[in-house]
């Protein structure tokens, strides 16, 4: 068993499993964390942390880690008028699902539409990546590219379906952060286990649903973060005017007053659950802003994040938090970029060209910087850095210079954690239609981290809550180091 | 021939030497269930075939036997799970996954090694025989020689378990214990200290059966109760982006108000369900009825129908009959007998409903105000069995007929309802036409007033006072058209007039519309007129802009002439076609609601009195008889407690459906009374026996609901606001208005933090609460606004209480101490517990002494009470707030 192993479930024993429910009501639930610590005994985990970063709206896959020089070269033509056109009579068609009928969104357009940047060779392995995205780039040879990612949803429910794995017809189900804060509990006890920054995904499309733990509890909900010492996240201070003199003092009689009634009551578990989750909640108050404050970051890595340019900064300084979050032992951060309220940012259905060039720059370098900077650390060995978006973008224009939504094959890659480096896996055709190498359903995503973590995903699963086989995915053992 | 693939080939060469440890039921058995049982099972038996138990599997069906007792490569089923050919390989595509390499491994080494099985492994029965599924019987009570365990008959059964199983059951708790426990229960407030000394101190003894009454007649009863079932049955306000509806409905709180008055007036539960699936059928003309219908309208949902029927199937059935028909929407249920087409024979009773919004007295804009219920607007609407649950493939030639499950062996008494006038014709509420009028009268009379205003003050031949004068034409003509057309509206379909009347008055109606709007084109003309002379006699307004002035002017001068010119066109025209005043529904309602509901609530109806009492058992003793609220198919073995769940389900039955009833009964009983906890001695000795308490030898522990404890944070702090009812309120000003938590909106997107913190309902679902605790309800309560601001409140009260000596006291501090106690946990403190709280108030006193030397947290948000500047009273304000913080305040015991 592996130090952090142990440690861990030291952490669970001691917390009354990991807060989970105490109450003689969660029995079932308490089972199986329990089963599921001892399964997890029987792997061997390659990595401690993912730090998932998505897109809202749907990047361009094309246009960013998916080079497809035929749309230039066929510029203009319909699918059907080049050599391509079996694409528009695949049976991969048939895994779209419409939940919401529009004519602006959601549709295959034909008219092929030229790449928008050009494309470079990278590193030793000489990846293909857009001059969009240079500060990534340079770290090409950490990158997996996994070119072959399908979903079914061609509307933004997409976005919940990336992180369920279930369609948004079918309702809202736990997500990959909190199976992951659910198996594995945090390795710091004074942060939350699961933690997420940025705009999350809007109502229309999943909403905070997207970061939840649905019938897993809210203890395994993803707990947002701001980057704000003064109010890094719900209640983590008090109103204006509480010394922590005054503050220590209430937590001291607190537990004495807890402890004289715990005494009393030796078989209740739901006291002592509780006067732990107050000291770990003390703990979590005076820890938490110290994550999102930089005082003590070189002036070095705050320019490397991007810290010091306008465009730049509000993501690289998720960015430095993510570092520094996953530095400290917690589990699973997710990070947001493009919220607009609505479908988000990245939906480049017009202006794609002009939309992606300023969409890019604010994470580009924030994202590269995080790579090289968990790198010289030496953690991007024990971290899993996921990008990705709900889904592609069309071959075809629309609005004469965008791109509608594209769910048949689209480009989400990862880093660290004994993901292999410089390796771009599957491939779509030729004008990026389908996935047709190695054809990943999201779900591929999850279980390729799941088992990095040591996880297997079958394990994680409730009684009297059915997971389907879409669910749980298979890990992308070629990726695998 | 069946082709194999490689690995099985290998596979089967290698067990036939090494051979896998396999046990049968614990390899095999679960195996077969997941994988095969749905078709070949007691359930259904496809090709003859079941290998739900080793002898029909050793049986075989149509095709031979299964398997050949040791020679896994020459078994049948062996051939069928490993072939190659999708249309050969079991499970068939769509229904399971091939079997796994390790899961294959296990069924070669068992047949292999023999096919060993349990000798006497039982034969699963007919499903239609499961117990939920046979009409509950009023089981014999019990007799028990305990005396204090007779008078009740929950005791009865209970004390029958307990004497089976050898475990001795706790003393009733104390009377601090009981009150607040029952308080909480039943009324979701925590009592206050004149209440806790009233119980406390009465002797009589009916003392605790007159507070059960007395708390069952409160109107918080309602609240209380009228939120756990707002969990079952997924209340959820209106949801969507800004201002676009997108699930549920505005106003839907309506709905909620009708479940709190059903819970306080004791309307039976048979009619709740009758009201909220088919109230429009039943009482289409009572408006308090129809908010019943919330139920359903709440499941709306802009973007998919299939999403907002679909959540309508499962959880009408989850919700009133434990029955998970949501399995069976893309295959036949894999453990019910419920087939796909069932499913969508349950869609099709509500395919034809839709939602609308009523107006109410005294708000026409059905935005800010209104009555959202259900009405069948296409009764021919057609459903289809969609094929593996895909919308896009479905028979169109095939629809699919309103049914029931065949398993109940009942038909769907469908009976189409005819409407009365003001269901088809809403308009013809008395109000709407009242307040129409009036509002067209008041047109006329401000256009009076200011025609005379303009002859006042202008030259009778000036613009203003001939567009003054315009205007009046305009809104008299429009009151005449008004007018005229309500009463061929209400000829046509208030009353049965007779056909000439009806053309008659649609003639006079329709000429007087046409003349409104000439009238009203008239004066438009005028206006606009008027404001492009005013735009040219403009001279301070700089040349750029007023040229744009003058040309938005004159585009709108010119519109109005087009539209005066068509309205002249009209005016020559003499048909009798005018625009209703309202708008026209279906005659008829296909009856199919009002069917379901009456099946659903009749007593022969297996399910729905357990599931009722299941529901509200669990949520006096925190745990259900029933362990799946929602399930009572046949994974829900028959339960420890059957007979008891019988009895309370026929009880409920032949009395009205009452649920007071029930609660009466559960909480006046021993079993409800019972101490939390034991000596050591008991407890170990009953935890050998039973440690997860399934026999009710004590009572559970329960943490508070979220709800409660925000309340209960304003309530001994004497803030809660005890208003009953009304529109739902903004949920981010849960810590700024004391208002009870229930009255908040509660939607997708929209829930008070503090609430989701401490397990609130999940607005799509909540069949049972779960009870985490996690450091961020400890952040909540020790730094919220809400808790910091009412302890400084209660403190300050209570410290002018005592000096008040209401009763002098002569150890004021001690005195503080146990008013605190009382008022925050229902309970004197012990000498241990003063002590350190009076040495925590001279310690924290004393610290506050000199803040200058503090360190400051540095928190922003405004607390709403500021802490006192006496640092004695602020010390009191601090232990206020340990003891809101104390594990006991959010738990009943």
């Amino acid at each position: 068993m592996s130090q952090f192993e142990s440690t861990r479930r030291a952490f669970l024993n001691d917390l009354g499993l990991g807060f989970g429910s105490i109450a003689a009501a969660s029995l079932l639930q308490q089972d199986a964390q329990a089963n599921l610590t001892s399964q997890i005994q029987r792997l061997a985990p390659k990595a401690k942390s993912v730090i998932w970063l998505f897109m809202i709206g749907g990047t361009s896959h094309m246009e960013s880690f998916d080079p497809k020089p035929a749309l230039t070269k066929y510029a203009g033509l319909t699918i059907e008028e080049t050599p391509f056109k079996e694409a528009l009579s695949s049976p991969y068609l048939e895994n779209e699902r419409v939940v919401a009928f529009d004519p602006n969104n959601g549709f295959i357009r034909n008219e092929l539409y030229p790449l928008q940047v050009s494309f470079r060779r990278w590193g030793e392995s000489g990846l293909q990546i857009s001059d969009w995205w240079p500060h990534v780039a340079q770290q090409a040879d950490d990158l997996c590219l996994v070119r072959s990612v399908w979903t079914e949803d061609s509307n933004h429910g997409a976005q919940l379906q990336f992180h369920t794995g279930r369609h948004r017809v079918d309702g809202f189900f736990p997500t990959i952060g909190s199976w992951v804060n659910y198996g594995l509990g945090s390795l710091n006890e004074n942060l939350p286990e699961f933690v997420v920054m940025g705009t999350p995904v809007a109502d229309c499309c999943g909403g905070m649903e997207a970061h939840r733990a649905n019938y897993l509890g809210p203890q395994y909900d993803g707990v947002p973060l701001t980057i704000d010492p003064a109010n890094p996240l719900p209640y983590a201070k008090p109103p204006q005017g509480v010394y922590r003199e005054e503050q220590a003092g209430e937590f001291d009689l607190l537990k004495q007053l807890n402890d004289i009634t715990a005494a009393q009551y030796p078989d209740d578990d739901a006291i002592r659950a509780r006067i732990r989750s107050y000291e770990l909640a003390f703990r979590m108050q005076m820890a938490v802003p110290d994550i999102v404050r930089f005082d003590d970051e070189t002036r070095q890595t705050q320019t490397l994040y991007g810290l010091d340019e306008k465009e730049t900064r509000p993501f690289g300084q998720q960015m430095l938090a993510a570092r520094r979050l996953v530095e400290q032992g917690v589990r699973f951060v997710q990070v947001y970029h493009g919220s607009n309220g609505g479908a988000g940012q990245w939906d480049a259905h017009k202006g794609l060209k002009s939309s992606h060039t300023r969409l890019c720059k604010q994470v580009d370098q924030p994202i590269g910087a995080l790579l090289a900077d968990l790198k010289q650390r030496g953690l991007l060995d024990e971290t899993v850095v996921v990008w990705a978006s709900e889904f592609g973008r069309t071959p075809g224009s629309q609005h004469a210079n965008g791109r509608d939504h594209h769910p048949y094959g689209f480009t989400v890659w990862m880093a660290g954690g004994g993901i292999k480096g410089g390796v771009a896996h599957g491939a779509t055709d030729e004008i990026g239609f389908h996935a047709v190498e190695d054809r990943h359903y999201v779900t591929d995503i999850h279980a390729t981290l799941l088992h990095q973590l040591g996880l297997n995903p079958r394990d994680l699963a409730i009684p009297g809550r059915k997971r389907l086989e879409k669910e749980f995915g298979e890990p992308i053992h070629d990726v695998i180091a | 021939m069946i082709v194999r693939c490689a690995f099985v080939a290998v596979l089967l060469a290698a067990t036939s030497v090494s051979g896998v440890e396999v046990d049968y039921e614990r390899d095999i058995k679960p195996l077969l269930h997941q994988k095969c049982a749905a078709c070949h099972g007691a359930l259904k038996q496809e090709a003859g075939l079941r290998l739900d138990a080793a002898s029909l599997i050793r049986q075989g069906g149509d095709s031979g036997a299964a398997i050949m007792v040791g020679d896994a490569a020459g078994s049948l089923l062996v051939h069928r799970v490993t072939a190659e050919d999708v249309d050969e390989r079991m499970p068939p595509e769509g229904e399971g996954e091939k079997l796994t390499p390790e899961q294959l491994q296990l069924l070669l080494s068992w047949i292999n090694s023999g096919a060993a099985a349990p000798p006497d492994e039982v034969i699963p029965t007919d499903p239609a025989q499961h117990w939920a599924y046979q009409p509950p019987v009023r089981a014999a009570v019990p007799s028990t020689d305990r005396a204090e365990w007779q008078g009740n008959p929950i005791d009865a059964f209970i004390a029958e378990q307990h004497a089976g199983a050898g475990v001795i059951p706790v003393d009733v708790a104390d009377r601090h214990t009981l009150v607040r426990r029952l308080y909480f229960d039943l009324i979701g407030l925590p009592p206050t200290r004149d209440q806790i000394d009233r119980y406390v101190n009465d002797d009589s003894s009916s003392a605790w059966t007159n507070l059960v009454d007395e708390l069952l007649d409160s109107p918080h009863h309602g609240e209380r109760w009228g939120r756990h079932w707002m969990d079952v049955w997924r209340y959820s306000d209106w949801s969507g982006y800004k201002n676009q509806l997108r699930g549920s409905q505005r106003h839907i709180w309506r709905w909620r108000d009708w479940i709190i008055e059903s819970v306080n007036r004791d309307k039976g539960y048979d009619r709740m369900i009758v009201e909220m699936l088919a109230g429009d059928e039943v009482a289409p003309e009572d408006p308090d009825v129809l908010r019943a219908t919330g139920f359903l309208a709440r499941n709306f949902h802009s973007s998919n129908r299939n999403i907002w029927l679909d959540a309508t199937v499962e959880h009408t059935a989850k919700a009133f009959l434990g029955m998970t028909i949501n399995c069976a929407r893309c295959h036949d249920h894999k453990f019910d007998p419920l087939a796909q087409s069932e499913y969508y024979a349950l869609r099709a009773v509500f395919e034809p409903h839709h939602v609308r919004t009523e107006r109410i007295p005294g708000q026409p804009d059905v935005l800010k105000d209104g009555l959202p219920r259900v009405f069948d607007a296409k009764p021919e609407e057609k459903t289809f069995l969609y094929v593996r649950g895909n919308e896009k493939h479905f028979d169109k030639d095939a629809p699919v007929a309103a049914a029931l499950p065949a398993v109940f062996n009942q038909p769907l008494d469908v009976k189409p309802v005819k409407l009365p006038p003001t269901a088809v014709f809403p308009a013809l509420w008395p109000h709407i036409e009242v307040e129409d009028i009036q509002r067209a009268e008041q047109q006329v009379a401000a256009a009076e007033k200011q025609l005379a205003r303009q002859r006042a003050e202008n030259n009778h031949t000036s613009d203003s006072v001939r567009v003054a004068k315009l205007k009046l034409q305009s809104a008299t003509a429009g009151l005449a058209s008004l007018r005229a057309r309500w009463a061929a509206d209400k000829a046509k379909h208030g009353r049965a007039a007779a056909d000439d009347e009806i053309t008659v008055l649609a003639t006079t109606a329709a000429k007087a519309e046409r003349s409104a709007q000439l009238a009203k084109a008239h004066f438009v003309l005028a206006d606009k007129q008027a404001d492009l002379a005013s735009a040219e006699a403009d001279q301070k307004t700089e040349p750029a802009a007023k040229k744009k002035a003058l040309d938005t002017a004159r585009n709108a001068v010119e519109a109005a002439r087009k539209q005066l010119a068509k309205a002249e066109a009209e005016a020559m025209k003499d048909d009798a076609a005018y625009t209703s005043v309202g708008k026209i529904y279906p005659r008829t309602s296909t009856g199919r609601r009002t069917a379901l509901a009456h099946w659903i609530a009749d007593p022969y109806n297996p399910l729905t009195a357990r599931v009722a009492v299941n529901h509200i058992w669990l949520r006096h003793f925190g745990q259900p008889l029933v362990a799946n609220t929602f399930d009572f198919g046949l994974r829900s073995p028959r339960p420890q407690h059957a007979d008891l769940l019988d009895w309370l389900a026929v009880e409920l039955m032949e009395h009205d459906w009452s649920m007071k009833h029930i609660h009466r009964l559960l909480v006046t009983s021993r079993t409800y009374q019972l101490r939390s906890s034991a000596g050591p001695d008991r407890t170990t000795a009953n935890e050998k026996v039973d440690p997860d308490n399934q026999l009710y030898w004590r009572t559970n522990v329960r943490r508070l609901d979220a709800e409660v404890i925000r309340d209960s944070v304003l309530h001994v702090a004497g803030s809660l606001d005890l208003t009953l009812g009304g529109a739902d309120i903004d949920f981010t000003q849960g810590e700024a208005i004391p208002r009870r938590s229930i009255y908040f909106r509660h939607a997708y997107e929209k829930q008070m933090t503090m609430l989701v913190l401490f397990d609130a309902a999940g607005p799509n679902e909540c069949y049972r609460r779960s009870e985490s605790i996690i450091p961020q309800q400890a952040l909540t309560l020790a730094n919220s606004t809400l808790s910091l601001s009412q302890s400084r409140k209660l403190a300050r009260s209570l410290r002018t209480e005592v000096r008040q000596g209401r009763d002098q006291h002569a150890d004021a501090e001690a005195r503080f101490v146990e008013l605190a106690f009382q008022q925050l946990l229902t309970r004197p403190p012990t000498d241990s517990e003063t002590n350190a709280c009076r040495e925590f108030l001279k310690r924290q006193a004393s610290i506050l002494a000199s803040t200058e030397t503090l360190t400051d947290i540095g928190g922003t948000a405004e607390p709403t009470v500021e802490a006192s500047e006496d640092p004695s009273l602020r010390a009191q304000e601090n232990l206020v707030h340990v003891l809101m913080n104390h594990n006991d305040f959010v738990t009943i015991r």
